[in-house]
């Protein structure tokens, strides 16, 4: 385990991440579309909609209240997606991967570089959806922008690795529907989004804070509302970070079975 | 450039490759000939360490496979037996994706990717869409992306299946000039022809087994010299009674025909002329009868 022998290691899970963003450039309108898209007719639907009836949560319009959550939910949906479907069609129908492996990539290098991409992808998105919720004037003090850069970074990596997992799990790619509708849209309509957690049961409560998007959403909270922001992000980011240590080493673990035999 | 010493690879209860000893010289063509099945692609997973042994010694280029792959995978260039190109990129974006997982220095890449196109006579796609390629031109890009890294040991998996004729003699053609230019290649094929066209020795594998070593030529002078006659099965209790009483021939029955294997040419042309059957083809004894005598057993015929 020399410096050159990690130093090429970096270089190929850059390659990694460099494919995806080759190919992701090439359809850039339709890639980018939903992440934009949907924030932006929930906050019509639901924050003008809904926050006509609904016109104080702890102290701020619903619009003000929605606005984080919806930031972070897009490195949710977009690393998901990315290392899910997009992983396993490249995994199982094209069988890319096993040509990969013929080069010097090994599983390790594959698996790193996927992350890396969901990780930068959850960080632009983040970025890109909150600047324009702050100019609408829903964010307390835009120059904390950047921090929601860190924020979609660490929500996408452990989202991306659930992906991955499920990837490495499901036996046909339309089981990917089952894992989204009791486990992606579960997490997103009980992460604290839509409305304050706090008024849940205490058993809904503790499964949310099992999962890695609340976590998010609580970084995100304190940047818009800029409430607590340094003791947030330790104890939350502090959870993520090891949130994805876990679920990243299981879903590598799975992924490799699937390759390497 | 390869040593395999009672190389095993189990998969639960069943075993994939069992037991094999096989070695392969710098600058040979040395190839795997067998049914689907047989463990020829296993071996080859094991060899870049894809496939991880179960038991036994394999070492390539002096290297473990297990601990050292990425230093095995630097050296040698692999056509695999599915294509896995990458739909999403173009042939020219493909190759230079794989330039940078070589590792091949940023201003060689361009150049490389044209030379080699240019040698499987693939310039034209250059910028096309993988989904637009025939299967033929797929197959020639594969052999691309295999040849990047000037590969010392080029491994070629089931290289021809599925292709049509004009293809195959083409990637024939290739195979022998880069075995001429000093290339080591490793082959399976279940082709008996394609291996006997290429390869200066091979190993028959039947159920993960190797069960014949040496040159073509050597293989069928040794378990099945002489010459075939192939008659229509309407003349089949004629010629069953007739092989009864000669101890050296050899009968063999499929859906298309009565196979008759002789010492000489004479043998056969004197059962068209002294019993009135006309045999429908006659030719000498090849790998495909070493086939049969080793495994009793019937391989592909399209070769």
């Amino acid at each position: 385990m020399t410096l050159s022998y990690f130093s090429e290691f970096f270089k190929l899970c850059f390659h990694i991440t460099h494919r995806n963003w080759i190919v992701f450039k090439k359809d850039f309108i339709a890639n980018i579309s939903p992440t934009v898209a949907d924030p932006a007719l929930i906050m019509v639907s639901l924050g003008l909609g809904l926050g006509s009836y609904v016109t104080n949560v702890d102290g701020m319009t619903y619009m003000q209240f929605l606005a984080p959550g919806l930031t972070i939910a897009t490195a949710l949906f977009t690393s998901f997606f990315e290392s899910s479907y997009g992983f396993y069609v490249r995994m199982t129908f094209e069988n890319v991967f096993k040509a990969m492996l013929t080069t010097p990539m090994g599983v390790t290098e594959i698996v790193v570089g996927e992350m890396i991409w969901v990780g930068l992808k959850g960080a632009v998105m983040a970025v890109g959806v909150g600047v324009v919720l702050a100019l609408f004037g829903l964010m307390q003090n835009p120059w904390l922008i950047p921090l929601l850069s860190v924020v979609g970074f660490i929500v996408a990596i452990p989202c991306g690795a659930m992906g991955l997992l499920s990837s490495a799990m499901v036996r046909n790619i339309n089981q990917f529907q089952t894992v989204y509708s009791f486990v992606i849209a579960p997490l997103y309509f009980l992460s604290g989004i839509f409305f304050p957690i706090e008024e849940m049961a205490p058993a809904v409560r503790t499964l949310a804070d099992f999962f890695p998007l609340i976590h998010g959403v609580r970084m995100a909270q304190a940047i818009f509302w800029q409430k607590e922001i340094l003791s947030t992000f330790v104890i939350h980011g502090g959870i993520l970070v090891v949130q994805s240590l876990v679920i990243c080493a299981i879903a590598f673990n799975r992924i490799q079975k699937r390759l390497v035999t | 450039m390869i040593q395999a010493r009672s190389l095993e690879k189990a998969f639960g209860e069943f075993k994939a490759v069992n037991n094999i000893s096989i070695e392969v010289k710098k600058g040979e063509c040395f190839g795997l000939l067998g049914p689907n099945g047989a463990g020829k692609s296993t071996f080859i997973g094991m060899t870049y360490g894809n496939v991880q042994r179960t038991s036994g010694e394999l070492s390539v280029f002096d290297l473990d496979p297990k601990t050292q792959s990425r230093e095995i995978k630097k050296r040698l260039g692999v056509v695999t037996q599915d294509n896995a190109l990458d739909e999403s990129l173009s042939v020219y974006e493909n190759m230079m994706i794989y330039c940078a997982f070589l590792g091949i220095p940023r201003s060689e890449r361009k150049d490389r990717v044209d030379e080699l196109l240019d040698y499987m006579n693939l310039s034209h796609k250059k910028m096309a869409p993988i989904q637009t390629l025939s299967g033929g031109m797929k197959r020639r890009l594969v052999f691309v992306r295999a040849l990047l890294g000037k590969p010392e040991l080029l491994i070629l998996d089931e290289p021809t299946t599925g292709l049509d004729p004009a293809v195959r003699h083409l990637l024939w053609g290739k195979v022998k000039e880069l075995h001429q230019a000093g290339t080591t290649i490793l082959l399976t094929t279940h082709y008996m022809h394609e291996a006997e066209v290429l390869c200066d020795r091979l190993v028959i594998m039947n159920q993960g087994q190797v069960t014949a070593e040496g040159s073509p030529q050597q293989l069928i002078q040794q378990t099945a010299p002489g010459f075939v006659g192939i008659f229509g099965l309407e003349g089949k209790i004629k010629i069953q009674a007739l092989a009864e009483k000669q101890e050296d021939w050899h009968l063999h029955e499929d859906s298309s025909g009565i196979y008759l294997r002789t010492q000489t040419l004479k043998d056969l042309t004197g059962i068209h002329s002294e019993h009135g059957l006309k045999p429908l083809q006659i030719r000498p004894s090849n790998l495909e009868d070493v086939f049969l005598k080793i495994t009793g057993q019937e391989l592909s015929n399209d070769a």
